[in-house]
């Protein structure tokens, strides 16, 4: 059995928002949300507490955030911004740890196991980190101590805005008990949905199910739904993590009509995309990709309806163009998003054309 | 009524010939069945899949009345290849239903109209008919058809390019990173025809043909090509698309020559495969003077080295293959002797049948 784990997840809150309240404070006691335009179909990206008490969420589109709170402030993200904060809280991490796992511009998990900080105690270490992104960054965040990886994250939501949460390893089993599987995960709407169908919505009715049948029902998320539900999470924290895929996409702010409408819209999107890749540090500096990349295109038609293709090739406009046919045919509708983007696989060997 | 009365084989054979192109789903119902047609005393089963329609006829004297009926291919095939052999079979249809009957079994199936089921509009646009041994066809499209792209975007890439040219038949393959070229002389002169032939296509007319002295005739009309041969009829529609210049991409300088024996390189390849890496599939060759050494490792630091003795005497060479792409050639030739000619770790090989014009296959190597 190996030493037990002391993993830190860090949880900036409503980290855009809380940049633009920190850069412009007349912004701090109005509902705030950093987003995309109504009328060009955006989307919130994340909104204040104030904006929350309306009913205002992340992932709503702005016309219904709108409705809900008609004196809601939008602003547009300038990420330039956030990632100059998000660059500032990384380097508070390395004063204490490397072994850093960033989820995003505001969420890390930190592996604290064995440091000599603050005695030792991954919950001081998290008090400080987060006392000292108030103060030298301007922002609050809040923090979960846990074991493993799942737990921490879980535990970080805990206390929200700017608090922590601790679950040592003799709390992880009542913890459980009470926590709703909806919360652990992979867990989305249709699997807590069959979850309650099969009577367990929280952890410790999960825990009734034997491995065998929840294997059974749900394959390989089976497994881990098993080990989930009793706090058992073997992940590392890993520092260097792998892009899988980049993409850009436009939802646009009139449906593209035909195949022809996509086509002529695609070039814009193509070299939004490519200097997106170049800048990725996918592409080496004679600009042959450095891992294995494979282009996809994305479309969601006005249905709703959305459907992807890959293929192998080059990132290029003539395959993007002839993906989104491909993908077109399969709607044959007017379309209202559109996306272009590779997915990147390990680099290995690589297999010249015989026509270069 | 009764419609007809065969053996179990009489119906089975023909029936299999033409339900391998048979899509199980499909958008359109009726292209899951098979068109059963008698027409005189020839009867002919249909499969289609819109792009290639297989047709198998026979005509030994069946008695009773004309009728074409459209019925589930997999279920009929199923039914017919569970009864013993030898068991006379008697169809009948009713009410829209076909009802098969062989000895104490019993079978009711839906059917759907004759009238519905598509058939390809015959190309009249006749450009050249030619004409050779099916055993010869055959041959020659083994050494290529390996080749071909399999779902690849560059959609003239997944089928076969077929050239004829004065006297010659040529027929090319490429995935984009190996080639296969493969030709003969035909004992009459053509135009310049070129047509790309679906994969499918391909695939189907490989395993229909037999190996055999026996005719089949090759009608190139415009946009469609029929195989005739013994009792089947494949009328297949052309890949629309320009095929790259295959001329190209054939080296012409590369002087590192290597002479080995095929089973020789195929047991040693096929023993170092087990440790390449399943996913990439490299293999490194190294050539010094007189010997070829190979190797592979796979992601669990794994190696496999392998040594042959050879007859080489050119400059030192190590470089990198899919090692698939080598077993392909290796395996599907039957020359005792290859020539592989190299250029630099760069550039394609070409690998050659001593003293025969009539083939050849480049490879692209890989960068490990």
């Amino acid at each position: 059995m190996s030493v037990e784990r002391k993993i830190i997840h860090i949880d900036c809150d409503c980290f855009y928002a809380a940049v633009e309240m920190r850069d412009r404070p007349a912004l701090r006691d109005v509902p705030l949300a950093v987003g995309g335009a109504a009328e060009r179909r955006g989307v919130i990206a994340t909104c204040n507490y104030p904006a929350r008490r309306f009913g205002v969420r992340s992932a709503m589109s702005t016309r219904t955030a709108l409705q809900r709170c008609p004196r809601l402030v939008l602003v547009p993200p300038d990420f330039q911004r956030y990632r100059e904060a998000s660059q500032a809280i990384h380097a508070i991490f390395l004063d204490y740890t490397d072994r850093i796992e960033p989820l995003s511009l505001d969420e890390a998990y930190l592996d604290v196991t064995g440091l000599s900080h603050c005695r030792g105690s991954a919950s001081l270490m998290a008090q400080e980190i987060r006392s000292r992104i108030a103060a030298e960054v301007g922002i609050t965040a809040s923090a979960g101590i846990a074991p493993n990886k799942l737990l921490a994250k879980i535990a970080s939501d805990w206390r929200k805005p700017d608090g922590q949460f601790v679950i040592t390893p003799g709390e992880i089993d009542a913890f459980m008990c009470e926590l709703p599987v909806a919360r652990l995960w992979g867990v989305g709407k249709a699997t807590a949905a069959r979850l309650a169908d099969m009577g367990a919505q929280t952890c410790a009715e999960l825990q009734r199910w034997p491995l065998e049948r929840l294997v059974q029902r749900f394959g390989k998320m089976g497994a881990s739904l098993y080990r989930q539900c009793r706090g058992i999470d073997a992940r590392e924290v890993v520092r260097e993590r792998m892009r899988k895929s980049l993409s850009v996409e436009q939802t646009y702010a009139q449906d593209l009509a035909d195949l022809e409408a996509c086509l002529a819209a695609l070039p814009v999107l193509v070299d939004d995309f490519a200097a997106r890749f170049a800048r990725s540090g996918a592409v080496g500096e004679h600009a042959e990709p450095l891992v294995r990349a494979k282009p996809v295109v994305k479309i969601k038609f006005d249905d709703f309806t959305q459907t992807t293709v890959e293929a192998a090739g080059a990132p290029t406009l003539s395959t993007f163009a002839a993906l989104l046919r491909q993908g077109w045919a399969r709607g044959a509708r007017p379309v209202r998003l559109l996306g272009v983007g590779v997915r990147l696989d390990e680099a290995g060997p690589t297999q010249p054309e015989l026509w270069d | 009524m009764q419609l007809l009365q065969a053996e179990r084989d009489a119906l089975l054979k023909p029936l299999a010939t033409v339900t391998g192109i048979v899509e199980r789903r499909h958008t359109l119902p009726i292209l899951s069945n098979v068109l059963i047609r008698k027409a005189g005393d020839a009867l002919s089963f249909t499969g289609t899949d819109l792009e290639i329609q297989i047709e198998s006829r026979q005509s030994e004297g069946f008695s009773g009345d004309d009728f074409a009926i459209t019925v589930s291919a997999k279920k009929f095939s199923d039914i017919l290849r569970a009864i013993p052999d030898k068991t006379v079979v008697s169809l009948e249809e009713a009410d829209g239903r076909l009802t098969l009957k062989a000895g104490k079994s019993r079978f009711q199936l839906q059917t759907l109209p004759a009238g519905d089921f598509p058939t390809l509009a015959v190309d009249t646009n006749l450009k050249a008919t030619l004409r050779m041994p099916q055993g010869q066809l055959k041959a020659l499209l083994g050494r290529v058809q390996y080749a071909m792209a399999h779902q690849d975007i560059r959609y003239y890439l997944n089928g076969l390019f077929v050239v004829t040219e004065g006297s010659h038949l040529k027929l090319v393959a490429t995935d984009g990173h190996r080639l296969g070229f493969a030709s003969t002389e035909l004992s009459a002169s053509f135009d310049k025809n070129e047509v790309i032939l679906p994969r499918k296509t391909i695939l189907e007319l490989y395993k229909l043909l037999g190996d055999v002295d026996d005719e089949v005739a090759i009608d190139i009309a415009g946009n469609q090509v029929k195989f005739s041969f013994g009792t089947i009829v494949i009328h297949s529609k052309v890949v629309d698309g320009k095929f790259p210049d295959y001329n190209r991409v054939i080296p012409q300088n590369n002087d590192k020559l290597l002479t080995i024996d095929r089973t020789t390189l195929l047991s040693s390849l096929q023993r170092a495969a087990i440790l390449s890496n399943e996913k990439f599939r490299g293999v490194r060759l190294v050539l010094t003077e007189g010997l070829l050494k190979i190797l592979c490792n796979n992601n669990e630091q794994e190696e496999a080295q392998e040594e042959v003795e050879v007859a080489y005497q050119g400059a030192p060479l190590d470089i990198g293959f899919n090692i698939q792409y080598l077993l392909d050639v290796l395996t599907n030739l039957s020359a005792e002797t290859l020539h592989f000619s190299f250029g630099d770790v760069n550039s394609s090989v070409l690998v050659t049948i001593p003293d025969n014009e009539h083939f050849k296959y480049i490879v692209m190597p890989m960068r490990i």
